[in-house]
């Protein structure tokens, strides 16, 4: 049974980066990862509370344009087998899927940088195969590039499986309490980088009374997350049909293709 | 008027593609070679001359870096045009190709890397602090709506071309902005219901009990020291003083001396 979870862990963590930069589907974002990995593990509890603590340390990191971030899913992923395999209550799971989860992610940057290294040989492969007229030997080529990219996540996470909970264990019986209660409340603090590198990247100042509103809602009335996103899609909504009927734009005004931009009122 | 090209060509190349994006990413062409990748099987079809179809791979080879949900239209507008008018149209692709990918970035990594993370992963990360996942699977579903989609653009691209791609864009700067204010709402709500911080000390005078969390923090205003810590890591990142990896570790290190010292509890 540990096998085979040890493996659907590797497993995945293979193809995590390669959905992530391909079809997107499960991606690569830690409460995702966290989704899979309490279904492997068979801790969703777990598994969803380290899952949204690196989910939120993750929030205003993209990987856009081709810079490379942190791997808060690798993070995650490690993070959380690792803590499921060692720890038997939430708060010790959060503090060690922290201690073990930020350097792996850390790690994660220079991997990423590698693999994109080594992708330039690639590219530079299959190009001149595709000169000498060799179409069959280009499309072989081209299935190096994911799997460089799929062992840079992989391997980090063979070493945490075969390696990491025997090492984690013997840690954790001489580490006091106050260390492991430390780790915990900075893992209740870090979501704290996420907010504040997405108010970098988003037009805070600009509507600073959103985010007021938001606080307020949360903080004073308790109200769900998910209500609060009703409301700002209210207020969204009403600003985009606003703009959007506003005479500047007479631009487009009678346009066939006026329908076609709807598809996007998710 | 004959087409070369089928649904079924469109279609696989669109799943090329998506699949492929930034497998093969590397620091010279970027996406270059996953357009190679997408587009040759369609291309083989439009050139049976192999110097010809030469010609269009090593075109495709070149420097294209985009959003990926994006690129599907400008892939599917290029294909068009190569249908159509043969390797006469390779400049013109280039071009169209170059031109529309900085644009078509600046909006699509907004919108899509930016703030669907931003307001999928802060619902499903609220939920998944209280080990709740539905989060997280509604996040995979629209994920597999949007993986749809996208075939779609790719489809919109190819029949409509160019006009709709610049019309497009226009609509799409009007979107982000709706967006972001119900992203901002969000945040707002997030600082409040996920950054934790509890202040364990008790003033004692005599035999009265002072509890300074409960009776004085929370009194002047609900998640006082976690708008606080936002508001300083936000100023502390825009000076760029400090990395965001150093910031991560100093806020760890913060949380063990206040935990040795009893000041902040779990």
């Amino acid at each position: 049974m540990a096998i085979i979870q040890g493996a659907l862990v590797i497993l995945l963590s293979f193809w995590m980066v390669l959905d992530q930069q391909g079809l997107v589907i499960t991606t690569w974002f830690p409460i995702m990862i966290a989704l899979f990995l309490g279904v492997i593990m068979g801790d969703m509890q777990t598994a969803m509370v380290i899952g949204g603590t690196f989910q939120l340390m993750a929030l205003g990191v993209a990987n856009i344009g081709g810079s490379s971030v942190p791997n808060w899913g690798l993070a995650a992923l490690v993070g959380i087998y690792v803590a499921i395999k060692t720890t038997h209550n939430i708060e010790d799971a959060k503090a060690v899927a922290l201690a073990v989860g930020v350097p792996v992610g850390m790690l994660g940057i220079q991997l990423d940088v590698i693999a994109k290294l080594l992708n330039t040989y690639v590219t530079h492969a299959a190009q001149k195969a595709a000169n000498l007229g060799n179409f069959k030997k280009m499309n072989r080529i081209f299935w190096i590039g994911p799997l460089i990219f799929g062992l840079s996540t992989a391997l980090p996470t063979a070493l945490c499986v075969i390696f990491g909970e025997q090492i984690v264990k013997t840690i954790l019986t001489f580490l006091p309490k106050w260390f492991t209660n430390g780790l915990s409340i900075a893992g209740s603090m870090l979501p704290v980088v996420g907010i504040a590198l997405l108010l970098q990247v988003m037009p805070a100042k600009k509507y600073l009374s959103m985010l007021l509103i938001g606080f307020v809602l949360a903080g004073y009335l308790n109200i769900p997350i998910l209500g609060i996103s009703i409301i700002g899609f209210a207020i969204a909504y009403y600003f985009f049909n606003t703009k959007m009927n506003a005479p500047t734009t007479a631009t487009v005004s009678g346009n066939t293709t006026e329908d076609e931009g709807d598809d996007f009122d998710e | 008027m004959s087409k070369i090209l089928n649904k079924k060509d469109i279609n696989k190349a669109a799943f090329r593609y998506m699949f492929m994006a930034c497998n093969i990413f590397n620091y010279e062409n970027q996406q270059g070679p996953a357009v190679v990748y997408g587009l040759e099987k369609s291309l083989r079809k439009i050139y049976p001359k192999d110097e010809d179809y030469k010609a269009s791979l090593n075109n495709h080879f070149k420097y294209f870096n985009t959003t990926t949900w994006m690129a599907n239209l400008l892939l599917g507008a290029s294909l068009a045009m190569e249908e159509k008018d043969g390797v006469k149209s390779l400049d013109t692709v280039q071009n169209f190709k170059t031109g529309m990918m900085g644009p078509l970035a600046g909006i699509g990594d907004t919108l899509i890397w930016v703030l669907y993370p931003t307001i999928m992963g802060s619902i499903s990360a609220y939920m998944g602090l209280q080990g709740n996942p539905t989060g997280a699977i509604i996040w995979l579903c629209l994920n597999i709506f949007f993986l749809f989609f996208r075939f779609k653009l790719f489809s919109i691209g190819y029949n409509s071309g160019l006009k709709l791609v610049t019309a497009l864009g226009d609509k799409l700067s009007v979107f982000t902005e709706a967006a972001s204010i119900m992203g901002l709402t969000v945040v707002g709500a997030l600082i409040p219901s996920v950054v934790k911080m509890k202040v364990g000390l008790v003033f004692q005078t005599g035999k009265v009990k002072l509890p300074i969390q409960k009776e004085i923090l929370d009194q002047i205003m609900p998640a006082l020291l976690p708008a606080l810590l936002t508001f300083i890591v936000y100023r502390l990142i825009a000076s760029k003083k400090l990395s965001v990896i150093k910031i991560i570790f100093l806020i760890i290190i913060l949380a063990l001396v206040l935990s040795y010292f009893g000041i902040l509890t779990v």
